[in-house]
């Protein structure tokens, strides 16, 4: 007898069509209740629709929206029934994440009965200081990217003997490929201000702002439904007072990630860095003492305070206490959001969860573009604060991509760095020009016509951006670049020296080439080329081709490749 | 509170809780460049090149916004801080976009500021043109009329319509005003310098000497001074009288001596003059003709020859040369021919090998001379030349005919084979180039010139040289730059000290031939306006007299000249910090290549303020003096990023009464926000 159907309808499942499945659903009228439900974390296997029974849960993945499809599952048939990866279940460690996609984001019953806002009652029957010692004693360290001990950052506000404090949520993720925010708000959201409330009456601020990008419109409409139901349910009357709660949407800008940007801009002024000291828990929105935490670290609060922040640190590594949220994306078979103890390897993370394959993964970048990459022969390196800043490489707020021997670390230093560029402030020198010229040389680079100098100049003028910046942006914004040239230094080489781009990824440097003796002359890569590069008698025209790819992805016989630049 | 201390370059200093890094260096005199610091508004932080090292962090640190703290250890000078400010500097240089100098400054050999004395002029002030003028230009008359003119090549008033007629200002200048000007000298010391050669660079050299304070003789083989001025340099082009005033000018001056008939080898000798003297100027010039390389070629005069023998005749008719062929292209030919002219009423004709766009000569030369009634004959190259029995000559040629363009970017000439002919002529001048005899004992290049130090003009310990004796055949304003450099470098070496010109930076939009219209930047919208021609005396009277050619410009005619002047370079030219400290720390322009520089839009709407974006290092004080000082909120923040603009709410021009205070541009660092008048007291 089915109970319940839950449909996965975060961002990453509407996308991949779950609306359209759950409308298909509710027009078959079901006896059971159709319930709208956050990520579970397997993008690759979206839409995912949950069916509950009174003998259990029953998970299909890859969901289509067909009445014939929706009958089979209806059935509890043996169809496209979901299976987690056989190593995942083991890495994983679902502990921040543990009701994402198992409870309804916008429901504060199914909150409270899964043990919601118990933590928030617990921690009122404690004094404040009480609750920023348990901070301390768990260990937890800002998610956002820094690794700041947050009871310390805690204590700092809490010591302040000003009326007025501000406690403001950090959520505006920015950097490429990440997406553990943007999830935990749309699934969780009353986990966060959970945290958050907690947060409040430990440091007695009386004020909070969810500074949170406009392009994430779920999480934004998550949180201000989930905003009013916990007003209604009074659990914002904190020290004696009401504490207003406000979703403050982002212009979109990468820097107002930066908290001395994050609070110009939430005053209404242009979103620029400044110098800091004076530090926001001194001198921050509108010159109260404010204190920026990042959603990840919030919602990790409520678990500190149920489970005591001495259980909390056991999990983790001794100096990085927790678990982390990564992103996974780029060359590998299950992407998604995951969720690990720390201490675990990047080799189990790619491998073990992610389903990348043997033998084909030649780095991951970590931390965006602020991070580095690490090449495959340092996957043994435990994921802590430490161990990644050792190798060049940030935690950041938690982006994870795999790159796969078949892209080019020039060409990927140039999209990091491209981002970048594209999202410095312009208020420093350094930054401002210095990304650009930075941008332009790689470009001359995987473009063919770079020389050793061009290498040297990458070098000398990242080191000095990241001495020359004001914020985290610019400090970090040539980190791709400098790590990239750390370890794969050869590549860099093999442009400006030979033309040779070994992964065959820069246009500039290489031709596409029609084997004749495998070609079967089908004809396909003809018809398929936008530009009629091919010839009838099946010869590239090079000087033509736009190196598209499409004859190549076409080709049955996979007589087309790309090869190494003829010289002219 | 109390007292705190704090460290900087190694001098422990005391400082007050919430000072800056740099409000406690300056108040100790530490010197920390600083581009967008404005004390009377907070903290900015934007240059950075006002960065300092923080010893215990490691850490770099902008320090107009560090506030100090007890037992910090800063770094703010030395190798390391140079470095970072150099980066910065051209970081922001590379997207500079403007002209420091204007191009015909850049382009005059001897740099004289050109835009200023155009400026001086139009506004009636040719006294004060004259004082431009001579800074680097000791002999305006000379070259107000036989100069090139570099300057008018590079002017920008060529995308409109022609160059604006420069040389004519100094003309003007120096015919109204040299007789009474006077420079400011610097006291005569016991130290004497011996010149070989009282030709430009010779003069130049003695002229800068003078100034600086150190006397001169001047030795020269010929029986008066003037060198190629004199006998190179013809009376219609150059009348000898106003050499004579010319020259007399350095009698005034005192301190300079000519020694003439003195002949190098004969009556002096370099040893001798080397022990007598502090230093040896050689200034020898290129008096040595190139050869035909012709069988019988000893039957021709060598162009300078013919000329010297004329001047010697006091640039008269003495002798018809009859009909006259002058073999050569360049401008010694030109003299050759113009001068033949006015000796005979035979024809007189130009044989040249290739076609007259590959001509060296000097464009108004060839024109002139056509006028006068020069015949041209070209791809014409002479095979040997012979005298009839009648006493005339006959010169075999060939035609030619142009190839591939040779090492010099011409197309090179070669012989039609069957295409000889024969002309007769009374008299055949070769004038093909002419070459340096230097002195026995001084050090030579290749090409047999005098090898100097570039910077100094030093040959040889107290020997240097300066002039067409180092550069070969070259113009008069050549060798008056020349004689500056050699002058500047014997000032140091007297003081025991070696001669480095100091680094200047120019930043420049670019050749006009590389512009449009629209990408110059304008004080003032340009009115279409032809350039001023010289007038010029009577043909009939041209080429019957020695009489010079043209006129000088009226007061009225440099007037309405001046107007077409667009004032090409910066209006904060003499106080932009950016080129200051570029300067300083050794920042170049170049120094990134390929630079994307932004759109060179600019604002003159406002009658006395320009607003040029393209200038501005985005550092934001005038924003905030604007919000901070003056109360209004006239200028804002656009874009991000690179794209970053500052500029007023929708373009709008400022408002007029933003005349009244100026307070931001009086803070702009560079030539963003400027006032539009170049005043003139700030020319010199």
């Amino acid at each position: 007898m089915v109970k319940r159907i839950k449909v996965g309808m975060a961002s990453c499942g509407i996308a991949a069509g779950a609306g359209e499945v759950k409308d298909k659903i509710l027009e078959m009228n079901p006896d059971a209740e159709v319930v709208e439900v956050g990520c579970i974390g397997h993008c690759h296997a979206e839409p995912l629709v949950e069916i509950e029974t009174e003998e259990g849960s029953y998970l299909y993945q890859e969901v289509e929206p067909e009445e014939e499809f929706i009958d089979k599952i209806l059935n509890l048939e043996d169809y496209s029934r979901f299976v987690s990866p056989a190593n995942r279940e083991s890495k994983e460690k679902l502990y921040v994440t543990e009701l994402a996609g198992k409870i309804n984001p916008v429901s504060i019953e199914e909150y409270e009965d899964n043990g919601g806002y118990s933590a928030l009652k617990k921690a009122l029957e404690m004094e404040p200081d009480q609750i920023v010692e348990e901070v301390k004693t768990s260990g937890l360290r800002g998610r956002g990217g820094g690794g700041f001990p947050t009871g310390l950052k805690w204590s700092f506000l809490a010591g302040k003997d000003d009326k007025d404090k501000v406690l403001i949520c950090n959520a505006d993720e920015g950097d490429p490929g990440a997406f553990m925010d943007r999830s935990t708000m749309e699934s969780l959201p009353h986990q966060l201000l959970e945290g958050m409330l907690i947060g409040a009456y430990a440091t007695g601020a009386n004020r909070m702002f969810i500074y949170c990008r406009a392009e994430y419109p779920l999480a934004v409409k998550n949180l201000n439904i989930a905003i009013k139901q916990l007003e209604e349910a009074g659990y914002n009357y904190i020290n004696g007072a009401d504490i207003k709660i406000t979703v403050k949407e982002g212009a979109g800008a990468f820097v107002c990630g930066e908290e001395t940007a994050l609070i110009h801009s939430l005053e209404g002024k242009r979103g620029t860095p400044r110098f800091r000291p004076p530090y926001p828990t001194d001198y921050g929105y509108k010159g109260r003492p404010s204190m920026i935490n990042n959603v990840e670290t919030l919602a990790n609060i409520p678990l500190i305070i149920r489970d005591g922040g001495e259980k909390y640190s056991q999990i983790g590594t001794e100096n990085s206490t927790g678990t982390k949220l990564f992103a996974l994306a780029g060359d590998l078979e299950y992407s998604g959001l995951v969720e690990v103890p720390m201490g675990i390897t990047i080799g189990e993370v790619v491998y073990d969860i992610g389903g990348a394959e043997d033998g084909t993964v030649k780095a991951v970048q970590i931390g965006g573009p602020s991070g580095g990459c690490i090449p495959e022969e340092h996957f043994d390196t435990p994921i802590d604060y430490d161990s990644l800043t050792k190798l060049g490489a940030i935690m950041g707020s938690g982006g994870l991509i795999v790159i796969s021997k078949g892209r080019c670390m020039v060409e990927t230093a140039r999209y990091f760095l491209e981002f970048t560029t594209k999202e410095s402030c312009g208020k420093c020198t350094f930054c401002r020009i210095g990304t650009k010229r930075m941008l332009e040389t790689l470009e001359r680079i995987t473009g063919g016509e770079g020389s050793h100098e061009d290498v040297q100049l990458l070098g000398d003028l990242g080191k000095k951006i990241i001495k020359g910046s004001l914020c985290g942006l610019g400090q970090t914004a040539p980190k791709p670049v400098l790590s990239t040239l750390n370890f794969f230094e050869n590549e860099y080489l093999d442009h400006v020296d030979e033309g040779y781009c070994a992964a065959m990824e820069c246009k500039a440097l290489v031709d596409v080439y029609l084997d004749q003796e495998t070609c079967i002359e089908c004809g396909q890569c003809i018809k398929v080329c936008p530009v009629d590069a091919i010839s009838d008698d099946f010869v590239v025209d090079n000087g033509i081709c736009t190196r598209c790819n499409s004859c190549i992805e076409v080709c049955p016989v996979d007589a087309i490749s790309r090869v190494k630049r003829e010289e002219e | 509170m109390s007292e705190i201390t704090i460290t900087i370059d190694g001098q422990e200093l005391s400082a007050k809780p919430g000072q800056t890094v740099l409000e406690v260096a300056k108040e100790n005199k530490i010197d920390i460049p600083t581009l967008c610091h404005d004390n009377r508004v907070g903290i900015n932080t934007s240059c950075f090149v006002c960065v300092v090292k923080d010893e215990n962090t490691g850490n770099w640190l902008p320090s107009c916004s560090n506030p100090v703290q007890d037992g910090m250890n800063i770094t703010a000078s030395g190798h390391e801080a140079d470095d970072m400010r150099q980066t910065a500097l051209n970081l922001l240089l590379s997207e500079h976009s403007g002209d420091c100098e204007a191009p015909c400054t850049i382009s005059c050999p001897a740099h004289a500021k050109v835009e200023e004395y155009v400026r001086a002029g139009r506004e009636g002030d040719h006294w004060l043109a004259l004082d431009i003028i001579k800074q680097r230009i000791p002999l305006p008359i000379s070259i107000g009329r036989v100069c090139p003119r570099f300057c008018e090549k590079d002017c920008r008033r060529n995308v409109k319509e022609d160059a604006v007629a420069i040389n004519d200002f100094k003309r003007l200048a120096a015919d109204l005003h040299y007789d009474e000007y006077m420079e400011d000298m610097e006291e005569l010391t016991d130290k004497k310098v011996a010149i070989i050669g009282a030709g430009p660079a010779g003069l130049a050299t003695a002229y800068f000497l003078r100034i600086e304070g150190i006397g001169s003789v001047l030795f020269d083989r010929l029986p008066e001074p003037g060198g190629m001025l004199r006998y190179g340099i013809p009376e219609y082009r150059l009348p000898k009288d106003l050499l004579d005033k010319e020259i007399d000018h350095f009698n005034k001056m005192g301190g300079i001596e000519f020694k003439c008939n003195q002949k190098l080898g004969t009556d002096i000798e370099l040893f001798d003059l080397k022990e007598e003297y502090d230093a040896v100027v050689v200034a020898v010039g290129s008096w040595k003709s190139s050869s035909m390389r012709t069988e019988g070629e000893e039957l021709a005069y060598n162009g300078i020859e013919y000329l010297e023998d004329i001047a010697h005749d006091g640039w008269q008719a003495k002798r018809d040369p009859g009909e006259t062929l002058v073999v050569g292209g360049g401008n010694t030919a030109m003299d050759c021919v113009r001068t033949s002219l006015r000796l005979t009423d035979e024809k007189v004709s130009c044989l040249y090998r290739r076609t007259e766009k590959e001509m060296p000569a000097e464009q108004i030369e060839i024109d002139e001379a056509r006028e006068e009634g020069c015949d041209f004959q070209f791809l014409t190259q002479p095979i040997s030349l012979r005298e009839k029995d009648n006493g005339r000559l006959v010169l075999e040629c060939i035609k030619m005919e142009l190839g591939e363009p040779d090492a010099s970017g011409r197309r090179r000439p070669i012989p039609i084979e069957g295409s000889e002919f024969e002309v007769e002529a009374d008299t055949v001048i070769a004038a093909i180039g002419q070459k340096t005899i230097a002195p026995e004992g001084v050090p030579t290049n290749q090409w047999g010139d005098v090898d100097v130090n570039e910077n100094n003009c030093q040959a040889d310990e107290s020997i240097f040289a300066a002039g067409d004796c180092v550069s070969g055949p070259a113009t008069v304003v050549e060798a008056v730059a020349g004689g500056r450099r050699a002058a500047l470098g014997i000032k140091a070496y007297l003081a025991g000290e070696e001669y480095n010109p100091e680094y200047q930076i120019n930043v420049s939009r670019g050749y006009w031939q590389s512009l449009n219209e629209d990408e110059l930047v304008y004080l003032k919208e340009p009115e279409d306006k032809e350039r001023v021609e010289q007038s010029l005396i009577e043909l009939s009277e041209r080429i019957s007299t020695f009489k010079e050619v043209s006129y000088t410009f009226t007061e009225e005619e440099i007037v309405q000249e001046g107007k077409r002047c667009f004032e090409c370079s910066c209006t904060a030219k003499t106080d932009c910090k950016l080129k200051e400290h570029s300067e300083d720390f050794g920042a170049d322009p170049e120094y990134f290549k390929e630079n994307v520089k932004l759109d060179h839009s600019y604002n003159i709407e406002h009658p006395q303020i320009i607003m040029d974006p393209g200038k501005c290092i985005k550092c934001g004080i005038c924003i905030k003096i604007c919000n901070e000082v003056v109360n209004e909120y006239l200028l804002g923040f656009k874009n991000r990023g690179y794209e970053t603009k500052i500029g007023t709410a929708f373009g709008e021009p400022l408002p007029v009464n933003c005349e009244e205070c100026g307070e931001c541009i009086e803070a702009c660092p560079v030539g963003a926000l400027d006032w539009k008048i170049k005043k003139l007291e700030e020319m010199q």
